[in-house]
C-alpha cells in the first residue's frame, strides 16, 4: 500500500486511516458496538462467514458511494427511506446474484443476507459520514468499515470451524487419526458449533483488543 | 434539460420536491431491480434444476462426484439422463397422464389439490445393474416450514431402496437432522406394505425412543424433534398411499 | 391450537432472536444498561412486531410471491415479485413505526413520552426485519401462525433485553478486569444466557 500512497494522491495519508483505522482503533464491531445482529449465525464455517463479509464490504461501499454522491439532492425529510431504499436495493442485487452464482452459499446464508439491511453498520456510516463528505472519502470509508467487520466475522468463524469441526474452509485440519473413537485423543468441541459461543468468542477478542490498545477501556 | 434544471433550483423541502424525488427514485429502483432480476434469474432456475436433480439422484445413492466434477450442471445432467430413463405422471385411480413432464411438477401446487385432481409425478430409474427402482416426490412440513424429499422403492415397489429428506429451516442439531445420512440410511430395507402383497399400504413410522430392529415399517425419531419428526411420517403417507392404485396396476402386469 | 400454542413457546424460548439468532443485538447492548429504558424498548419492540409480521404475511401472500397478484387479474398468475420482498418489508416497517408512533402521540401522550424516544429506533432493528424475513421462510400457512410467531419473538427479545439489563445493572459491583468492563462482558454475558436459554431445547412439544 505504502508505493501507491506516494505515487497516487487519490490514497493520500488522511484517505489511508480511513481504510486502516476501522480494521482496529475505531472497529465498527468491537469499540463502536455496530452490525453485530445480522451475521453471527452465519460463524459456523469460515465459507459462508467470507461471502458475507464480502456482500457487506460491497453494500457498505457502495450506499457509501451512492449516497455521498446524491447527498446534495435528498430532501431532508425523506433522508432515512432514501438511505433504506438504496441500501435494500443493493442488498437485493447482492442476494440475486449470490443466488445466480454461488447457490450452496446462499442457502446457508438464507435469510440474513436480507439482514445486512439492517445491519447497523451501513446506516450508521451513511448518517455518520457519507453525507457529509465526497464520494471518494466515503467509498473509501466504506470499504474499511465492512473490513472491520469483515474481519471480525473471519476471526470469529476461523475458530468456531478449527475447534468445532476440525476443519478450515471444509479442509481438515486436525487429523483423522487424533478423534478418539479412531483411537487417539482429541474431540471437537460441539460447543463451538452452537450459537453461544460466537458471542463468547466476540467477548474473547474485544477483551484482547483492549488489552492491547488501553485507550479503548470503557470507564 | 430545462425541466431538470428547473427541479434542480426547487426548494430542497418543499412538498413537491420531496414528491418528486421519492417517485423518480421509486421508478429508477424499481427498473434497475427488474433488469437484474430478469437477467440473472436463468441462472438461478438453472442452480434450482440441478439441485432437484442431486437431491433425486441421491435417494438412488448416485452422487459421486458430483462435488469434484468441473461443470456441476452438466454432469449432473447426463447423471441424470443416464440413471433416470423414464419419467411419469399418474392420478390417483393409476392412469397415466399423457402431456405432463414429472420433472415440472411443483409439488408445493399440487399438494393444495383435492386428491383427485392431483398430478403424481414418479420417476423411474435404471441402475448400472439394470435393476429397476421407483423414486416417489415427497413433501410436507417440519416444525419451521416445509421439509421434502425423495423415496426410491425396489421393483418389488414395497421394501425401500434409499431416501433422501431436505428442509429449509429445521433447528440445527434437531429437527435439522433428517438431512443426515445416518437418519436417511435407517430407511433402506424397511417396507411400505403389510405382508407379502402390496393390498394393505402401511407407511414408514417414525418410532419415539428407537424402533426395534425387527420393526419393518418403523425408524427411530430424532431426539428433540418430535414434530419434524411427526411432519416427515405424515409427509410420507400422505404422498405415498395415492401411487397405490398406479403399484397394483403395475405388479398385476409383471 | 396446541399447534400456535407450540410456536409461541418456541420463538419465546428456544428460537429467540436474540440467543438463537443474534437479531437485534445493536439495541440489545446499547439500551441495556438499566432495567427501566429496556422495558420501554422491550414493549416497543413487542408491539411493532406484532404488527409488521402479520402485515407483511399479507404483502407476502397476495403482492410478492409467484402467482400472488392473481387476485386482482388472472393474468398476472405467472407474475414473481419475490425479489422485491426485502424493500417490501422494510418500506412496511419503516412506515408502521411512524404510523405507531403517530397513533401513539395522539392518543396516548403518557405512553408516548416512555415508549417515543425508542421507536425510531426500531426501524432498523434487526429482530423486526429478521421477523418478517422468518415468517417468508418458514412459509407459516395462516395469518393466525404469523401473528402468533411475531408477538412471541418479540416477547423472546423483551426477555432477553431486560434480563441483560438486570445483570448489567449488578455489574457495576463487582470487580471484572479492566478491558473486559461494559462492551466485553455484555457480549460474553449474553453467550452463557444463550446456552442457558439452549436447555429449553429439551423441552419436547
Amino acid at each position: 500500500m505504502s508505493e501507491i500512497k506516494e505515487k497516487e494522491p487519490l490514497f493520500s495519508a488522511k484517505n489511508l486511516k480511513l481504510l486502516t483505522e476501522p480494521i482496529d482503533s475505531k472497529n465498527p464491531v468491537t469499540v463502536l458496538v455496530l452490525g453485530i445482529c445480522s451475521a453471527l449465525a452465519v460463524t459456523v464455517k469460515l465459507k459462508p462467514a467470507i461471502v458475507m463479509a464480502i456482500s457487506v464490504i460491497v453494500v457498505t461501499a457502495f450506499s457509501n458511494l451512492i449516497i455521498s454522491l446524491i447527498r446534495k439532492s435528498i430532501p431532508n425529510r425523506i433522508r432515512i427511506i432514501v438511505q433504506l431504499v438504496v441500501i435494500a436495493s443493493l442488498v437485493i442485487l447482492v442476494d440475486q446474484i449470490l443466488k445466480a452464482y454461488v447457490y450452496d452459499v446462499s442457502k446457508q446464508l438464507s435469510v440474513f443476507v436480507g439482514l445486512i439491511i439492517t445491519n447497523c453498520i451501513i446506516m450508521g456510516r451513511l448518517e455518520a459520514f457519507a453525507l457529509g463528505n465526497k464520494p471518494w472519502p466515503s467509498f473509501l470509508d466504506g470499504i474499511g468499515n465492512g473490513l472491520g467487520y469483515g474481519l471480525i466475522l473471519v476471526i470469529v468463524a476461523f475458530f468456531r470451524e478449527l475447534l468445532g469441526s476440525g476443519t478450515i474452509l471444509g479442509l481438515r485440519v486436525i487429523p483423522l487419526e487424533w478423534y478418539v473413537k479412531n483411537g487417539g485423543f482429541y474431540e471437537n468441541n460441539g460447543m463451538m458449533i452452537l450459537p453461544p459461543m460466537a458471542l463468547i468468542t466476540v467477548g474473547i477478542i474485544i477483551w484482547i483488543q483492549r488489552s492491547r490498545n488501553r485507550k479503548l477501556i470503557e470507564e | 434539460m430545462s425541466l431538470l434544471n428547473k427541479i434542480k433550483s426547487m426548494d430542497r423541502n418543499s412538498n413537491l420536491y420531496t414528491f418528486l424525488y421519492a417517485s423518480g427514485m421509486v421508478i429508477v429502483v424499481a427498473m434497475l431491480l427488474a433488469i437484474a432480476s430478469t437477467a440473472l434469474k436463468p441462472a438461478q432456475n438453472k442452480n434450482i434444476e440441478t439441485e432437484k436433480k442431486i437431491d433425486i439422484l441421491r435417494s438412488i445413492g448416485k452422487t459421486d462426484g458430483i462435488d469434484e466434477a468441473k461443470n456441476k450442471h452438466k454432469f449432473v445432467a447426463e447423471a441424470f439422463q443416464k440413471y433416470i430413463p423414464e419419467q411419469l405422471v399418474v392420478n390417483i385411480n393409476g392412469d397415466t397422464i399423457k402431456g405432463l413432464e414429472a420433472f415440472n411438477i411443483d409439488m408445493k401446487v399440487e399438494l393444495s389439490k383435492p386428491l383427485e385432481q392431483r398430478n403424481l409425478p414418479l420417476y423411474v430409474a435404471k441402475l448400472d445393474d439394470g435393476s429397476i427402482k421407483y423414486i416417489i416426490p415427497l413433501r410436507g412440513r417440519g416444525l419451521w416450514g416445509p421439509i421434502w424429499g425423495y423415496l426410491a422403492l425396489n421393483s418389488d415397489l414395497k421394501t425401500i431402496y434409499g431416501a433422501t429428506f431436505a428442509h429449509q429451516g429445521e433447528t440445527p442439531g434437531l429437527g435439522a437432522e433428517i438431512a443426515t445420512p445416518e437418519f436417511q440410511k435407517q430407511f433402506r430395507g424397511k417396507t411400505i406394505f403389510e405382508g407379502d402383497s402390496i393390498l394393505t399400504f402401511t407407511s414408514v413410522k417414525v418410532v419415539k425412543g428407537g424402533a426395534s430392529p425387527d420393526d419393518t415399517h418403523g425408524v427411530d425419531a430424532i431426539s428433540g424433534g418430535t414434530i419434524t419428526s411427526k411432519g416427515l411420517e405424515k409427509m410420507l403417507s400422505d404422498c405415498l398411499e395415492p401411487y397405490q392404485n398406479y403399484f397394483e396396476k403395475i405388479h398385476k402386469s409383471l | 391450537m396446541e399447534h400456535l400454542i407450540n410456536i409461541f413457546v418456541k420463538s419465546i424460548f428456544i428460537d429467540n432472536m436474540v440467543f438463537a439468532y443474534f437479531l437485534g443485538m445493536c439495541s440489545y447492548l446499547a439500551v441495556s444498561k438499566t432495567v427501566k429504558t429496556s422495558v420501554g424498548l422491550g414493549f416497543a419492540v413487542i408491539f411493532v412486531m406484532a404488527i409488521t409480521v402479520p402485515v407483511n404475511y399479507l404483502m407476502n401472500k397476495y403482492l410478492l410471491l409467484p402467482g400472488a397478484l392473481k387476485w386482482l387479474d388472472p393474468e398476472f398468475a405467472s407474475l414473481d415479485l419475490s425479489f422485491l420482498s426485502f424493500i417490501m418489508f422494510i418500506a412496511v416497517i419503516a412506515s408502521m413505526v411512524q404510523l405507531v408512533e403517530m397513533i401513539v402521540e395522539k392518543f396516548s401522550p403518557s405512553l408516548y413520552s416512555s415508549l417515543g424516544i425508542f421507536l425510531p429506533l426500531i426501524a432498523v432493528n434487526c429482530a423486526i426485519l429478521g421477523g418478517s424475513l422468518f415468517m417468508q421462510e418458514r412459509e407459516y400457512k395462516t395469518l393466525a401462525e404469523a401473528t402468533v410467531f411475531g408477538v412471541g419473538s418479540g416477547v423472546g427479545w423483551f426477555l432477553a433485553i431486560v434480563s441483560i439489563a438486570a445483570i448489567r445493572e449488578r455489574l457495576k459491583y463487582s470487580d471484572i478486569p479492566k478491558p473486559l468492563r461494559g462492551l466485553g462482558i455484555a457480549f460474553i454475558l449474553t453467550g452463557l444466557m444463550g446456552i442457558a436459554f439452549m436447555t429449553f431445547m429439551g423441552i419436547k412439544l
